[in-house]
């Protein structure tokens, strides 16, 4: 063999060394050290006794997995101030330590599921698996019947799991409260990286959607545009409440409670503004934090518009004093002596209950409703406790507490 | 089949209701069909099979044996493929991108890769290494280092957590495409411009130079995939480094590749070469892409949006794909038992570049609606109303481009059986039919 020959010969073997090598350096380098630092830092960082989950919610994720959810919803907020301001904290590593395989994702057609729990209602959930569309109007979610018996509300075990596995995302972190965080900081032992500080920075759960009950108001609204609220109402609304505000919409029947017949309510612009920021906690009316404050304005313009005026109903004479009674005797523990919702016994509810100074139902609704109940609240019918002529007068009653506000166009 | 599935989820997309009671045609299983079709169903087969009329002129010599590739044959379709696809349809699978065949399909994979080492591989030794042309190269690096990269990116992140299997799955994304179908287009590439205009390669010493570099860059890219995540800056970084310096080695590569074709004109006669041209044209601007979406500033934008799926289609479709069917075609050519439709073939080829370049160019433009509307802090719904006119012509290119690669099979099974011998009438530029002298290395006299 020439010399030259052998010459290349040696380098090529250099370079076949050198190949392997590389690839050796970035399993090494991009696969094991960062197993090793993440290792570390969920040593440092987790809460002495992380959440755990539980064996429903494993099943959960191998459903989530087997259907390819990872693969249309990640499971990994960034660094970055778009995806903490949507979704909440970045992912800390420790928080992902029982996830295997990863179920990171590296597309989002619908939003990051990382900080999902507590953000929706089980109905909800399940009714949106069912039927996306008969929830989201404009989703592109495939349904999934399989998981069900034939109805939402009949799901099978894989449904239910799949739904506690949802409802466990971003829990371990939240339950670990602030303590868990200043623990993390702690170990995190970062106070100059600008990135990692990232992680404790805002809120830990961002979730537009997610309702909260709280005493905090709510950015208040005024002057919002009658023919954009319409379009907004038919496009987020009108699936679950009805086109015209009956409670009818295609998604209705699934959930539990059933969503509020808003025709049948006035509200003030103060309660309609609370409710679009805050959501109903305990039922399925979410929050809708990310619209813009014009866009939740001409909402509460448009559902305003849904209850026409109608001739008040003549309150007969004999019935005030006696609906007055009523309510003291069997509502005010709950809506309060003064209908604000506030009673002694309101903080204990799983739902609020109604504060009819910022609400007025219709006579026959109110009617209907100490008749019948609220399916799925507090709110039970009343039919074995009081008379007909109780509850008429009682309807009237709670009528008589609502503390009208100029509506939202004159509000300014 | 893989075409097929990508197109059903293209139009599940837009009718969200298709095959909504049908769970086996959920989107997320017809989605992992999709993907491991295209790269172990349509390369891998496309790959093997132009290894067959390769490697013997590469090497001078048979490959192994027959009733080996029979073995290899029948394990890829019948004991891969076929419970891959049904398995995976069947709700078994590995929520692992490009990994999504459960594991008793990855041994059988793993196995059936052993034996293609065994198959091709020991004729390339047999001269000694100084002597070997860069396809030859090429081949024997993809078939080494995918056996290397396969186990680790499809087994070990089913059994790591989080972050940790996160990475690893990261650098499986990147080695799938770098060091298993990225080395056999190139050495398609590398084999067919010489083969099909009668000149040997512009740069012996380039080719090699852009072989080594990549494969050294090749693997140290994965982490780009999950920028701005929880796994350690400093591999972040080394990622995104990495990207950009691939870029360069894929401008050398590609420079060497189109001064090798130089003369065979924009729109060269030989369909073979026309793939090819394309092939090389979607490598480098598919690299380019790839080195700066790597990079913060826009990674920040366009990761997890549509941009990312027109780039892995730039790079599976456009690049790999195009060099699979120059394979193809260039081999049949020269088997006087294969039938051969030229007209076919000839509309494959547009079909299939009309449809890429409208899915590159409609997917982009939607990939940065996305990304801008997210950042604007729009309602999340609102994304996804705004995609939907990108989808539309999304799902309605991806039939043009199945129309494409039907095509592409009518052209390679009907036909006058020869008819392709036809097209290497023309006198090849140095005079003489034989292919192998212009494979040789050649030292270049500087």
């Amino acid at each position: 063999m020439s010399r030259a020959g052998q010459a290349l010969r040696t380098s090529y073997l250099v370079a076949c060394v050198a190949g392997v090598a590389f690839f050796v350096l970035s399993v090494a380098l991009l696969g094991v050290w960062p197993a090793r630092v993440l290792d570390a830092q969920t040593a440092a960082m987790a809460p002495e006794k992380p959440l755990e989950p539980t064996t429903s919610e494993k099943r959960g994720r191998a459903v989530y997995a087997r259907e390819g959810c990872a693969y249309c919803h990640t499971q990994q907020i960034r660094y970055l101030h778009a995806d903490m301001a949507r979704f909440g904290a970045p992912t800390l590593a420790w928080e992902t330590r029982r996830d295997t395989p990863h179920l990171w994702g590296t597309r989002r057609i619908g939003p990051d599921l990382s900080r999902v729990g507590g953000a929706r209602s089980l109905d909800w959930h399940y009714a949106h698996l069912y039927a996306p569309r008969a929830i989201v109007a404009s989703s592109v979610m495939p349904g999934y019947p399989a998981l069900f018996d034939g109805a939402p509300d009949r799901p099978r075990q894989d449904a239910r799991d799949l739904v506690a596995y949802l409802d466990s995302l971003g829990r371990a972190r939240e339950l670990a409260g602030p303590e868990g965080e200043a623990r993390a900081k702690e170990g995190c032992n970062c106070p100059d990286d600008e990135m990692q500080q990232m992680a404790f920075e805002g809120a830990l759960n961002a979730h537009p959607a997610r309702a909260i009950r709280t005493l905090e108001s709510a950015p208040s609204l005024a002057g919002g545009d009658l023919a954009r609220g319409q379009a907004l109402y038919g496009r987020h609304c009108a699936n679950c409440h009805g086109a015209t505000g009956a409670g009818d919409g295609p998604g209705a029947r699934y959930l539990v409670p059933a969503p509020a017949r808003l025709a049948e309510h006035s509200y003030t612009t103060a309660r309609l503004a609370e409710v679009l920021w805050h959501g109903v906690a305990g039922s399925a009316m979410p929050a809708w934090r990310d619209h813009s404050t014009e866009d939740r304005a001409a909402l509460a313009r448009a559902v305003q518009a849904l209850s026409a005026p109608r001739p008040e109903p003549e309150v007969p004479a004999h019935l005030v004093a006696l609906g007055r009674d009523v309510y003291a005797a069997n509502c005010a523990q709950c809506h309060g002596v003064d209908g604000d919702g506030r009673g002694s016994a309101a903080a204990k509810l799983a739902m609020a209950p109604a504060n009819f100074t910022a609400q007025r139902l219709s006579l026959t609704e109110a009617v209907r409703v100490l008749r019948e109940g609220v399916h799925g609240s507090p709110m039970a019918p009343w039919t074995t406790r009081l008379t007909d002529a109780e509850r008429l007068a009682a309807a009237h009653y709670v009528r008589s507490l609502f503390r009208a506000t100029p509506p939202a166009t004159e509000a300014r | 089949m893989s075409v097929t599935f990508g197109l059903v989820a293209a139009w599940q997309l837009i009718a969200p209701d298709l095959g909504r009671d049908v769970a086996w045609l959920g989107w997320g299983r017809v989605r992992y069909a999709h993907t491991q079709g295209i790269m172990l169903g349509w390369l891998a087969n496309a790959f093997f099979a132009f290894l067959y009329h390769a490697v013997p002129i590469l090497t001078g010599r048979p490959v192994t044996s027959a009733r080996l590739g029979v073995w290899i044959f029948a394990l890829w379709n019948f004991a891969v493929m076929a419970p891959g696809w049904t398995l995976v349809l069947a709700g078994v699978s590995q929520p692992l991108e490009w990994a999504e065949f459960p594991l008793v399909v990855d041994v059988v994979a793993i196995l059936a890769l052993a034996l293609a080492g065994v198959q091709f591989l020991p004729g390339f030794f047999r001269r000694g290494i100084e002597s070997l042309y860069v396809s030859s190269w090429y081949i024997i690096g993809g078939l080494v280092f995918t056996l290397l990269s396969y186990p680790m990116g499809n087994v070990v992140p089913e059994f790591l957590p989080g972050a940790a299997g996160a990475a690893i799955s990261g650098l499986w994304i990147h080695d799938a495409v770098g060091l298993f179908v990225t080395p056999m287009a190139l050495a398609i590439l590398y084999f067919v411009i010489p083969a099909s205009t009668g000149r040997p390669i512009f740069s012996h010493f380039l080719s090699m130079l852009g072989f080594w570099l990549l494969f050294f860059l090749y693997p140290l890219n994965g982490t780009h995939h999950y920028v701005y995540s929880v796994i350690p800056m400093a591999a972040q970084l080394t990622a995104i480094v990495a990207s950009a310096l691939l870029g360069v080695t894929v401008v050398i590569v590609v420079t060497n590749l189109f001064l090798s074709m130089r003369g065979a004109g924009l729109l060269p006669a030989d369909p073979a070469l026309r793939f090819v041209g394309a092939g090389t044209f979607f490598y480098v601007v598919v690299s380019l892409q790839g080195s700066a979406q790597a990079q913060m500033a826009v990674n920040e934008t366009v990761h997890f949006t549509d941009w990312v799926v027109a780039h892995s289609h730039m790079a599976m479709l456009g690049f790999a794909s195009y060099a699979a069917a120059a394979g193809l075609v260039h081999a049949w050519q020269r088997m006087p038992a294969a039938r051969y439709n030229a007209a076919a073939i000839s509309w494959a080829y547009w079909l299939i570049t009309i449809g890429l370049v409208g899915m590159v160019v409609d997917l982009t433009i939607g990939g940065l609606v996305q990304g801008e509307l997210w950042k604007s802090g729009a309602p999340w719904i609102d994304s996804v109303t705004a995609s939907r006119v990108y989808w539309v012509a999304r799902a309605h290119i991806g039939s043009i481009l199945a129309a494409g690669f039907i095509a592409l099979l009518v052209g390679l099974t009907t036909g006058p059986r020869g008819a392709g011998m036809a097209v290497r009438s023309a006198p090849p530029a140095d005079g003489h039919d034989e292919v192998a002298p212009r494979l040789a290395p050649v030292t270049e006299a500087v």
